[in-house]
């Protein structure tokens, strides 16, 4: 508790710069902005303003933080374009539009923002406070971690992510392979042998993590974009005048402290993140409902209430992972982690006791920034709203310009520009074929982590492999990734098995 | 059958992959017992082992994209292309108003507005981006005019 209550101080300190809170300000009004425009989730969004957030010169505190800014700020956009348009921006919004739409055709679209709203806030925050309370305990435990335990960690990591993101886990699994693969071009650190690199002198530091990311994250989804273009314009829904009431937030309040919770949890897993959580709390609020949960899918303020907080929570749970083990547990944190390496700081355990700044900081400014979001989101929704109507045919170029901008400005070199458009295409060529590109982010992120505690093992142990089942904790974490996989199986066909009963009955 | 044409070639690239893998990537010494060559081998079989399984269960058909979207996906791509490839000779700032322009009208603005976009995007997006935000951007010929 001590520590916790004086690395929030140091925390605190960093936060409360007027430096540090105004980029938290501008972080959660951009990321809004982003995460309001349909189509364009967290992940696109904090992908396309990494380069720019680097090229600021900032401290590396202070980059994070406005980056995290930008990250939870468009979860909560993400609601905007759910509820008014129908149109989720990413995977974990997905189940907002569920209730959120319907309550906006009902007429009561404020009213649906404005619980919406509350209900990220309460996520948002009690994750922050898991965050402040888990990330240090679990810090402290990891630092015991062996190199052996670590290649643990990263099975049970990339377990997790076949079984639970995407649907087909083979897919899953290859996005990270190719993510592992992607990481192995460049010179060996260890033994200085250049690998993959077929004697072009730009590849021997390997392919740059902000070419990976603006590929697969920019020019992959603007290519989405221009496909998915509908001709003619999507119809929104006015922001009415109706608002949120006192017997609202008394009817859902179990609902949004429960999601909450499970939010936080399932984002603490590492690989999965907001979408995994929004889909499990709308489906067990809608089973503890019970038969009132018939009225699920028609405008049900529950059914509202339990994604908003879920995702915004994971959000939060997502950082847990990615700050204390150095193991990310969503894209969009891989991609934060990345930017971390760009500033030369290794994630990790230690991160807590060697750089509290950044630890903390980014802590702090997270109460700062929910509390800033609930402000300028509930007066400010209609402006956010209006986002909504830039038509796509103006959106789609300034993406390029930003990713264009992004990668000449940082990286400089006119042949990243060529690679940039050729992993965005093959960035939309696995998702028309149902891969996430998630993974393989994670899989690029976490590539030289995993090879070297695999190579540092195993020089412990001379060669043995025996050396990575030796361990208690090694064998648990295993013991987890085996969980991880069998339970949700198990579930799947339970419930299959269960629709085959109904269906005779 | 998509899901298999894109399996084989992974395959074919994960093959030349594992290969190098296998015969050429070596360290002239090392002390460690596993050497640069190790993970790139387990990494090639397990990427081969994942397609085996896609291409023994596909599960997408083909891409559901029409003719005229085709064109359209194309047609971007070759302005990307032709942005990237004036980008440094024309500067940021008409490079962008060109592809601003032709980009948005493209995708159904009109040619007035398109032109208005193309102009305000690399005039404002010039200055504030290597104006206030002082990221390094390439100027071309305009200020020598």
């Amino acid at each position: 508790m001590e520590t916790v209550l004086s690395g929030l101080a140091t925390g605190f300190a960093v936060a409360l710069t007027p430096l540090n809170i105004f980029l938290v300000l501008i972080g959660c009004f951009s990321g809004t902005l982003i995460g309001a425009l349909p189509g364009i989730g967290p992940i696109n969004g904090v992908a396309i303003l990494l380069p720019i957030a680097y090229g600021l010169g900032l401290p590396p505190e202070s980059a994070l933080i406005l980056l995290a800014g930008i990250y939870y700020g468009a979860e909560y956009g993400g609601r905007i374009s759910s509820i008014l348009l129908n149109v989720p921006g990413d995977a974990g919004a997905v189940m907002t539009t569920l209730d959120g739409h319907p309550m906006a055709l009902k007429g009561e679209a404020g009213r649906a923002l404005s619980l919406s709203a509350v209900a990220s806030f309460v996520g948002g925050t009690l994750a922050v406070i898991g965050l402040s309370l888990f990330g240090p305990l679990l810090a402290k435990f990891a630092v015991t971690f062996s190199p052996a335990d670590y290649v643990a960690l990263m099975v049970f990591a990339f377990a997790s992510l076949a079984s639970l993101v995407g649907r087909n886990g083979i897919k899953t699994l290859l996005g990270a392979v190719i993510g592992l693969m992607l990481a192995t071009m460049g010179i060996d650190a260890n033994t200085g042998v250049p690998r993959y690199t077929f004697g072009i002198p730009d590849l021997l530091a390997g392919i740059d993590f902000l070419v990976v990311v603006i590929g697969l994250f920019g020019m992959a989804e603007l290519l989405h974009l221009v496909e998915q273009q509908v001709s003619g314009r999507l119809k929104t829904l006015p922001v009415d005048r109706s608002f949120l009431r006192r017997a609202d937030l008394l009817r859902t309040r179990w609902t949004i402290l429960r999601c909450s919770v499970i939010g936080f949890f399932i984002g603490i897993l590492p690989g999965t993140g907001a979408s995994v959580a929004s889909a499990v709390a709308y489906g067990t609020e809608k089973r503890l409902a019970g038969k009132s949960g018939a009225s699920f899918g028609t405008g049900d303020m529950r059914g509202l209430a339990a994604p908003e907080a879920a995702n915004n929570a994971a959000a939060g749970g997502a950082l847990v992972p990615m700050l204390t083990l150095g193991i990310p547990g969503s894209g969009t944190t891989a991609i934060l982690l990345g930017a971390l390496l760009m500033f030369n700081v290794q994630p990790g355990p230690l991160m807590f006791t060697q750089r509290p700044e950044i630890a903390w900081g980014l802590i702090a400014s997270m109460y700062l920034g929910n509390v800033a979001l609930l402000i300028i989101n509930l007066p400010l929704v209609g402006l956010f709203a209006r986002m909504l109507t830039l038509p796509q045919h103006y959106l789609t170029p300034l993406i390029a310009m930003l990713a264009f901008v992004g990668v000449y400005s940082i990286v400089g070199n006119p042949f990243d520009l060529y690679l940039i458009i050729l992993l965005g295409i093959f960035g939309w060529v696995l998702r028309k074929l149902d891969f996430s590109l998630a993974p393989v982010i994670l899989g690029f992120v976490l590539g030289s982590l995993f090879e070297n505690n695999l190579r540092r093992a195993l020089s412990i142990s001379a060669g043995d492999w025996g050396i990575l089942i030796e361990d208690w904790k090694s064998n648990a974490l295993y013991g987890l990734a085996a969980l991880v996989v069998i339970l949700p199986a198990w579930a799947g066909r339970r419930s299959a098995r269960a629709a085959a009963d109904a269906v005779e009955d | 059958m998509v899901d298999r044409i894109f399996a084989g070639l992974l395959l074919a690239v994960t093959l030349g992959y594992g290969w190098l893998a296998f015969t050429v990537i070596r360290a002239p010494f090392q002390y460690d017992p596993l050497g640069p060559e190790s993970w790139p081998r387990i990494l090639s079989v397990l990427a081969a082992l994942c397609l085996a399984g896609i291409l023994w269960k596909p599960d997408v058909d083909r891409f559901d994209t029409r003719g005229g979207t085709w064109l359209r996906l194309a047609a971007i791509v070759a302005l990307l292309v032709g942005y990237a490839g004036l980008y440094e000779p024309l500067g940021f700032v008409l490079a962008t108003l060109l592809f601003g322009t032709i980009a948005a009208r493209l995708l159904g603005a009109t040619l007035v507005r398109a032109g208005v976009f193309g102009l305000a995007t690399g005039v404002l997006g010039y200055l504030l981006c290597a104006g206030l935000l002082d990221l390094n951007l390439p100027e071309g010929p305009l200020p020598r005019l």
